[in-house]
C-alpha cells in the first residue's frame, strides 16, 4: 500500500529529527528514545514500589476517604501517590513510542509477531491495570469510567445482569466491588511481568532495563514532578450527581468523550476494528514477497563447529547440532543450524563467521568479498577514504554513491559486515575505513554496532586480522538524522590519516583463500 | 554549542516533557456540559413467569433419538411490561420491556436517563403486565413476583446537576423515588 509506506517514511523521519536532537542534547546512550521498551520496564517497577507502600494506607471500605487521608496525612503519601500516577502515565507514552519505533522500522512482522502481540495484549493489560486504579479512587473521574465502561460491557453476553445496574444508585455500591477492584489492579501487574517475559522470549541478552543514570533520571524526573505538581484530589463519586468538572488523566480517559458522543454499541465496534487493526499489523506491515530478505543458511562444509554464530545470534535462531557423518569426514562434531522461523536474516551471523560459512544468500563473508571486489574494480579509492555506511542509519549515507567526496561502500546492518572487507578495502589501496554504523540502541538487528566494534577492536571472532593497520579503522556511530556527526567524523579522519604514510594498492587479493588456511588450522586445534 | 548550553537545553526539554505528562494527566474535563438534571429510571422486576406446553408431533418424535423422546415440551419465559412514562403531561417514554436473556426467561432490567430542567416536574411511572398470549400457564415463583400494575404518580423537585431516582422497591412492592447519596 503505497499510502502506508508513505506514512512509514515521514513516521521514520520524524524519529530521525526526533533522535538526532536527543542524540545532541543527551548522548545516543542516553536517548530516552532509544530505551522506550526498557523505560516501560523501569516504570513497572516505580508502579510496583509506589503501589505496594500505597496499598497499605488505602480502605475498599472507604475508598476516596482513604484517598485523601494518603494526600493529607500519610508520610510521604501525596508525593508517593504522584510518583505512582506520573510513572503510569509516562508508561503509557513510552510504550506508544517503542510500538511505533518498532512499527516504523519494520520490527512487527515474521518471527517478531509475537513480540508485536504479546506487546500489544502488555499494552491493553496497562490500560485496565490504569483503569482500575482510577476506580480505585472513587473519584468523579472514576465514576465515568466506570459507568461509560459498564455500558460497553453490557454489550457482551457474559455477565448474568447488567453491571451498568451497579452504578445506577438503586443501591449501595457492594464492598466486594472495591475488593475485585483491588484485586485486579494487583493481580494484572502480575500478568505484566509474565507478559513481558513472552515479550522479550525470542532475543538473545534482552535489554530490559536501560543504563542505570537514564533509569535514576527518569525517577528523579517523576519526584520532581509529584512534588511541584502534586496530583489533585478531584471531587468525590456521587452517583445522585452529574459528573461536573474534574482533572482527567488523558493518557487513561482519551475514550471517555467518544463514549459520552456515540452510543456504547459503536463504541465497542471502534474498539474491535482498532484491536483488529493492532492484531493485523504483522501481516499488514510485511513486505511483499519478492522483498523479503532470506534467512541465513550455513554451509556444513565451512563450518568449523566454533558456536560463534550461534552466541552472536541476537534472535536465537542458530543452534548447534550434532554433525552426520562428523568422524567419517574429520569435522568439527557439531555444526550450526539456523531456524527459519526464528531468522530475521540481520546477517549478523556473517560478520561473527571466520571462515563465511553462515548468513543469508547474497550477504554471507564470500558473497560481501565478491562484492567489495566489484566495488574496488570500479571505484579505484587509491589512498581516499572509503565510507562503509549501514542502510538504515549513518546520517542517510548509506543510500548515496558517495558522501563529501568519500566513496560509499553500503551495508544492510553494520554487524553484517565481514571484517575482511574492510582489510581488502584497506589492501586494495583505500587510505582509509571510516565506518558508520547506528548508535548501539538503535540498531534495527539489535546488536549490530555492538559486535561490529568487538570483532573490529576487541578480538572477537570474526576478528579483524592483527596485520591491518588500525590507525586507518575508525567506527562512529550516527542516526538517519545524524549529518552532522557523520560529516565532523569523516573530516577529523581524513585529518588524521593524511599524516601516516602513503598506501599502495596490492595486485591480487584472495582473503577466502587465507581464511580457509587459517580456520583450518583454528578448527583443527579446538 | 558548548556543554553549558547544550545541558540547559537538555534540562529544559527535560522539564517541557515533564510538563506535557502533567497536562495530559490532570487536565479539566466536564463530562456533563449541560446545566441540566435527570430524572433515571432503572430496576429490576422478577416479573412473571410462564410457560408454553406442547405436544410434539409423531413425525417430530421420529426424527429424535428414542431417549429424547418427550412427548410435551415446555418453554419458559417472563411475561413482558409495558413502561409508560409521562413527564409534566408529555408522554416521555413508551416502550415494552422483555424478559432479559436470549429466551426472554430471566428478570426484567429497567435503565432509562430523563434529562430535564432543573426545578418541580410531574412524573407518572406506569409499569404494567401485558397479558398472557394463548396457551401461557403461570408458574409459580413463590410470591416473588412482581405485581401486575405498578404506578407512581408524584411530583419532583430535582436540583441543577443531581439525578433523581425512580426504582422499584421489592420489599414494598411499588415504585419510589430516591434523592440521596448512596456511595
Amino acid at each position: 500500500m503505497g499510502w502506508l509506506d508513505g506514512l512509514t517514511r515521514a513516521v521514520r523521519r520524524g524519529f530521525a529529527v526526533l533522535d538526532s536532537v536527543l542524540n545532541r542534547l543527551y548522548g545516543w546512550r542516553y536517548n530516552p528514545l532509544y530505551h522506550s521498551g526498557a523505560l516501560v520496564v523501569t516504570l513497572f517497577v516505580v508502579l510496583l514500589v509506589t503501589g505496594i507502600y500505597l496499598l497499605f494506607f488505602y480502605h475498599i471500605g472507604a475508598p476516596y476517604p482513604s484517598i485523601v487521608a494518603i494526600d493529607e496525612h500519610v508520610w510521604l503519601g501525596r508525593w508517593m501517590r504522584g510518583v505512582h500516577r506520573y510513572a503510569s502515565d509516562a508508561a503509557v507514552v513510552a510504550a506508544a513510542f517503542h510500538a511505533l519505533r518498532m512499527l516504523v522500522q519494520g520490527r512487527s512482522w515474521g518471527p517478531r509477531t509475537l513480540a508485536w502481540v504479546s506487546g500489544l495484549v502488555l499494552l491493553g493489560s496497562v490500560f485496565l491495570c490504569g483503569w482500575t486504579g482510577f476506580v480505585m479512587v472513587w473519584d468523579v473521574q472514576g465514576q465515568v469510567l466506570v459507568q461509560e465502561g459498564a455500558r460497553v460491557f453490557d454489550l457482551l453476553p457474559i455477565f448474568g445482569e447488567p453491571i451498568s445496574r451497579a452504578f445506577t444508585g438503586e443501591r449501595e455500591l457492594p464492598g466486594a466491588f472495591f475488593f475485585l477492584n483491588l484485586f485486579a489492579h494487583v493481580a494484572l501487574p502480575i500478568g505484566l511481568f509474565i507478559l513481558v517475559w513472552v515479550h522479550v522470549s525470542r532475543l538473545a541478552r534482552p535489554g530490559v532495563f536501560p543504563p542505570r543514570r537514564l533509569t535514576w533520571t527518569v525517577v528523579g524526573a517523576l519526584v520532581a514532578l509529584a512534588v511541584l505538581w502534586p496530583v489533585a484530589t478531584p471531587p468525590p463519586a456521587d452517583l445522585f450527581a452529574l459528573p461536573g468538572p474534574a482533572p482527567y488523566d488523558w493518557f487513561y480517559a482519551f475514550w471517555v468523550p467518544l463514549a459520552r458522543a456515540v452510543s456504547p454499541g459503536a463504541l465497542l465496534g471502534l474498539g474491535l476494528v482498532a484491536l483488529a487493526a493492532g492484531l493485523s499489523i504483522p501481516w499488514i506491515s510485511r513486505p511483499r514477497l519478492a522483498r523479503r530478505l532470506p534467512p541465513s543458511i550455513v554451509d556444513e562444509r565451512l563450518c568449523t563447529g566454533c558456536e560463534q554464530c550461534y552466541l552472536d545470534c541476537p534472535y536465537e535462531a542458530i543452534a548447534m547440532v550434532d554433525r552426520v557423518e562428523a568422524a567419517a569426514t574429520g569435522k568439527s562434531a557439531q555444526v550450526a543450524r539456523v531456524d527459519p522461523s526464528l531468522c530475521v536474516s540481520c546477517g549478523l551471523c556473517a560478520g561473527s563467521c571466520a571462515p563465511m560459512g553462515v548468513g543469508p544468500a547474497g550477504r554471507t563473508g564470500r558473497a560481501q568479498l565478491a562484492v567489495v571486489r566489484d566495488f574496488i574494480a570500479a571505484h579505484k579509492p587509491a589512498g581516499n577514504v572509503v565510507l562503509v555506511a549501514c542502510e538504515r542509519g549513518a546520517g542517510g549515507a548509506g543510500n548515496r554513491s558517495t558522501y563529501d567526496d568519500a566513496l560509499v561502500y553500503p551495508v544492510s546492518c553494520g554487524g553484517n559486515l565481514h571484517t575482511s572487507v574492510v582489510e581488502y578495502l584497506l589492501r586494495a589501496g583505500a587510505g582509509g575505513v571510516l565506518i558508520v554504523s547506528c548508535p548501539p540502541r538503535d540498531c534495527w538487528n539489535r546488536e549490530g554496532p555492538k559486535w561490529l566494534e568487538a570483532r573490529l577492536f576487541h578480538e572477537r571472532e570474526a576478528e579483524l586480522r592483527e596485520r591491518v593497520d588500525r590507525r586507518r579503522v575508525r567506527l562512529v556511530h550516527a542516526g538517519m538524522g545524524e549529518r552532522g556527526v557523520l560529516r565532523a567524523a569523516l573530516a577529523t579522519f581524513r585529518g588524521e590519516i593524511a599524516v601516516l604514510e602513503s598506501t599502495t594498492a596490492e595486485a591480487d587479493i584472495d582473503l577466502e583463500r587465507l581464511c580457509e588456511v587459517t580456520e583450518a588450522g583454528a578448527g583443527n586445534a579446538r | 554549542m558548548n556543554r553549558l548550553l547544550r545541558g540547559a537545553v537538555g534540562v529544559l526539554v527535560a522539564a517541557a516533557t515533564l510538563a506535557g505528562v502533567r497536562l495530559g494527566s490532570l487536565s479539566t474535563y466536564t463530562a456533563e456540559t449541560d446545566a441540566h438534571a435527570l430524572v433515571r429510571l432503572a430496576w429490576r422486576a422478577r416479573g412473571e413467569r410462564v410457560r408454553n406446553c406442547r405436544h410434539r408431533t409423531p413425525e417430530e418424535l421420529e426424527k429424535l433419538p428414542p431417549h429424547m423422546r418427550q412427548e410435551e415440551v415446555c418453554e419458559g419465559r417472563i411475561l413482558p411490561y409495558r413502561l409508560v412514562v409521562e413527564l409534566d403531561g408529555v408522554a416521555a417514554v413508551e416502550e415494552v420491556i422483555h424478559g432479559a436473556g436470549a429466551r426472554e426467561d430471566r428478570p426484567l432490567y429497567v435503565s432509562r436517563d430523563l434529562p430535564v430542567q432543573p426545578g418541580s416536574h410531574r412524573l407518572v411511572v406506569t409499569f404494567a403486565r401485558e397479558s398472557r398470549a394463548v396457551g401461557d400457564s403461570a408458574i409459580a415463583m413463590g410470591g416473588l413476583s412482581t405485581p401486575a400494575h405498578l404506578t407512581l404518580d408524584t411530583t419532583v423537585v430535582v436540583a441543577s446537576r443531581r439525578v433523581v431516582l425512580v426504582t422499584y422497591d421489592e420489599e414494598r412492592e411499588q415504585l419510589v423515588v430516591r434523592s440521596g447519596s448512596v456511595r
